[in-house]
């Protein structure tokens, strides 16, 4: 048992130097190497087996799953980092009274966090934020992610954008570009919901180009229905036209059958 | 969280059931009926309240104990519990499930008259002494003053010894242990007792079982929740699942559901919880009780998931069909539903904080929906401050930081009634936005609320400001005439349920349809094959 567990932690400094060396291809192979190894310790996960050793592979194993996730983030793979968040996952619930604490748990929580904001998968992200103590809202890195959700709920996106630059851990970068572009698609959609008409500085400035021509070559890929004419930007067509004042016949007929239908049960 | 599993179990019947009962108890007591039975003191002194010692030290002082104490409580209660027994070997003889929850319903009524001696007396009823079921049982019960002992074999003594317990009646006295230990709040003897009555269950397939099968789950559940243990027992609880699946024993796999549901909202675990709910199989409700835990665990979960009108729904409905005894679990259901109902925009009447014994409980929540009826962000977070051990103590604080954009909201539509247009400064001053660039916030959130529609507006950029539009005449639109389908569907809606509750239940008549169904279908086929007959004759 100690031969291998020797041999994990060797390859695991191997890992880690790759990872520092931002050398990202053998150390993609050298985790596959590593996750096939860990699967040959019982006191993992899920068998939990009391093994002499336990406690020392949990923490070998939590370590190895951290760096896992922080590479997923460095090679901007989202499902990798799904997949391996759940498997770090259970370190941090199951065994938790078992090992010391880690000091990469908050930053990744918040990560993750992040990634399910950027996903825009809310019912997730406060499924998750339930399972945190109120300790744990408490940390920088976690609140971090907190308030970014709130701002984007209440729709104040200049506070989302400004949250970049008090970023909390060099990681979250990545998963903030990510929501600059998203914040950049919410802010089209409620412009053209909320004005008639922008001058094209204005909507450069409010969309967050740094030149007027990438603003066109946006407006052109992703909004062709907006105008572009007299130095403005022109909503007009976006907007749905006046309702119209037809009967919807057909609509009433089926409810009106439907009342007879079931007038007629009840009688 | 007590009463959500002492409350709800026909808590209306025990206690008008017990209420008679502990009146009987006390008139004995009296001083007028000492004086006319001295012989009767006796009576009080088995029960196992201590406050009952006192009295009974200082009445011992008053008048010598009669040496014959034949016709005191403790026969009366076994007595009572003897006939239980007889009810449930009627049960298991004539596999009626409905004479065994009478039974499970006629011990809850009893449930506080339980003591050591009447325990073991019955035990001792049921087994015949020395078997392996009477040692285990009795081996849990704490050990009484050595008087009661005596008068309890001398009484069981003169009992025939039974030959061979039926399997109720053996699970039946395991609930009973369990019940006199949780509420004697012994939970390391419950927990031994529930376990070893679990393991005795998982061999025994008989429908008549299935109903106390459940009854000791929950008490399972129960004792493992005082200690705070409950994540011990999940993996207990999913096997015990599946094993009422396979058994197809529906009202078990109800019962622990809910408590597998309840397992995984303690430890805010609302991911698993839904995964579990979501896959587990569905079938009518058997009991209100659980019917009504299974919706608010629902509520909690869709609540948790963003779902709020499903939730909304869900929350409403447990609230309503809980009896009207179980007031602790409407409370809390109430407090789940306010909030979703904030969340969802609406504002609950004031007529749901002032109902009756719930005014004090809902005091924080009645505060924190004036805050967001007002649209003041400054007294939302001060009442949020305030009532913050409230909140978190209900599990309700994460959901009250949600909150806080529908007070945005709520202020925004304020404005947008009040103001045909207003500068964008002067709203974030209004909605005491405090950000270092207030203004661009303002003019972001504006917008995002145009865009949702929650309010009817247009932006100027130049010029900063905003523009309210004119409402229009909303019956000039559809809007009242699908207001109206969708009350015209309510109502008839609850009329067919209503039709169809009035059903017999399931299966009860089943044989004597189909009975009948052939008779008809023959005499049919008789008289057509008649008419054929005479068809052939005419021809000829």
């Amino acid at each position: 048992m100690d031969a291998k567990l020797n041999e994990l932690t060797q390859n695991f400094g191997r890992f880690k130097a790759a990872l520092i060396r931002n050398d990202f291809d053998t150390a993609a192979n050298l985790l596959s190497d590593l996750k096939v190894m860990l699967t040959e310790f019982s006191s993992l996960p899920p068998l939990y087996q009391d093994t002499p050793n336990a406690a020392k592979e949990l923490e070998v194993a939590r370590d190895i799953y951290e760096h896992a996730v922080l590479l997923s983030v460095k090679t901007e793979d989202q499902d990798a980092f799904e997949r391996d968040f759940f498997q770090l996952k259970h370190y941090y619930t199951d065994v938790r009274n078992r090992l010391p604490p880690s000091t990469q748990e908050y930053p990744i929580l918040g990560l993750n966090l992040l990634r399910l904001l950027v996903q825009n998968r809310i019912a997730e992200f406060h499924t998750e934020l339930e399972l945190l103590s109120s300790a744990a809202l408490e940390n920088p890195c976690i609140k971090h992610a907190v308030e970014l959700e709130q701002s984007f709920m209440e729709g104040a996106y200049n506070r989302v954008l400004h949250a970049r630059q008090t970023v909390p851990h060099e990681t979250y970068v990545y998963f903030m570009d990510l929501l600059a572009k998203t914040v950049r698609d919410e802010i089209a959609g409620c412009s053209e919901k909320a004005y008639d008409y922008l001058s094209i500085k204005d909507a450069q400035k409010m969309l967050l180009f740094p030149s007027e021509r990438e603003l066109l070559a946006y407006i052109n890929e992703d909004h062709p229905e907006w105008e572009v004419k007299n130095g403005g930007v022109y909503f007009q067509k976006a907007k749905e036209t006046a309702p119209c004042k037809e009967i919807p016949s057909l609509q009433l007929i089926n409810q009106t059958l439907s009342y007879a239908r079931e007038l007629e049960r009840i009688v | 969280m007590n009463y959500l599993f002492r409350r709800t179990p026909y808590f209306r019947l025990f206690v008008s059931l017990t209420l008679p009962l502990l009146l009987a108890l006390y008139l004995p007591s009296s001083d007028l009926q000492r004086r006319l039975n001295p012989n009767r003191l006796r009576s009080l002194r088995p029960l196992n309240s201590s406050r009952y010692k006192m009295t009974q030290d200082v009445e011992m002082k008053e008048v010598p104990a009669p040496s014959n104490s034949v016709s005191s409580t403790t026969p009366t209660t076994l007595h009572y519990l003897k006939e239980i027994a007889s009810l449930l070997e009627t049960a298991a003889y004539s596999k009626e499930v409905r004479r065994v929850v009478r039974a499970v319903r006629l011990t809850m009524a009893k449930r506080r008259k339980l003591s050591v001696s009447v325990l073991s007396a019955f035990l001792s009823f049921a087994f015949s002494p020395g078997s392996e079921a009477h040692t285990r049982l009795s081996s849990y019960l704490p050990k009484d003053d050595e008087h009661d002992m005596d008068v309890d074999t001398a009484t069981s003594a003169t009992q025939a010894p039974k030959k061979h317990a039926s399997p109720e009646l053996e699970i039946y006295c395991y609930l009973l242990v369990l019940i006199f230990l949780i509420d004697q709040k012994k939970y390391s003897e419950a927990k031994a007792c529930a376990t070893a009555g679990i393991a005795r269950l998982k061999n025994m397939n008989r429908r008549t079982i299935d109903v106390l099968a459940s009854r000791l789950y929950f008490y399972y559940s129960l004792s493992y929740e005082y200690t705070g243990d409950l994540a011990e027992i999940r993996g207990n609880l999913l096997n015990l699942h599946r094993i009422a699946t396979l058994r197809r024993d529906e009202l078990g796999q109800e019962t622990l559901l809910n408590l597998l549901l309840r397992n995984y909202l303690s430890y805010n675990l609302y991911d698993q919880a839904e995964k579990l709910r979501s896959k587990a199989p569905r079938f009518e409700a058997h009991s209100n009780q659980q019917f009504c835990r299974y919706l608010f665990y629902l509520g909690k979960i869709r609540t948790i998931q963003l779902e709020y009108t499903d939730a909304k729904e869900s929350l409403l409905q447990a609230a309503r069909k809980a009896p009207v005894a179980a007031l602790g679990f409407r409370i809390q259901c109430n407090k789940w539903a306010v909030i979703v109902r904030l969340l969802l925009g609406e504002i609950p009447e004031r007529t749901v904080f002032m109902q009756k014994g719930m005014e004090k409980a809902l005091r924080p929540y009645f505060e924190l929906t004036n805050a967001v009826r007002i649209g003041d962000l400054e007294l939302f977070r001060t009442i949020a401050d305030k009532f913050s051990n409230v909140f978190s103590s209900d599990g309700t604080h994460n959901l009250i930081v949600r909150l806080r954009h529908n007070v945005i909201r709520t202020g925004l539509r304020n404005i947008s009634i009040s103001y045909s247009r207003i500068s964008l400064a002067d709203v974030a001053k209004k909605l005491r936005l405090d950000s270092p660039n207030p203004v661009a916030d303002a003019e972001s959130i504006v917008a995002k609320a145009i865009r949702d529609g929650a309010i009817d507006a247009t932006l100027d950029h130049a010029n900063g400001y905003m523009v309210s539009k004119e409402t229009g005449d909303i019956y000039s639109t559809n809007e009242p005439q699908a207001a109206f389908d969708t009350r015209i569907a309510f109502c008839l809606n609850l009329h067919n349920d209503a039709v169809r509750a009035l059903r017999f239940p399931p299966n009860s008549h089943k044989e004597k349809e189909s009975a009948e169904k052939r008779r008809e279908r023959q005499q049919q086929e008789q008289e057509l094959a008649k008419h054929i007959a005479e068809e052939d004759d005419d021809e000829f």
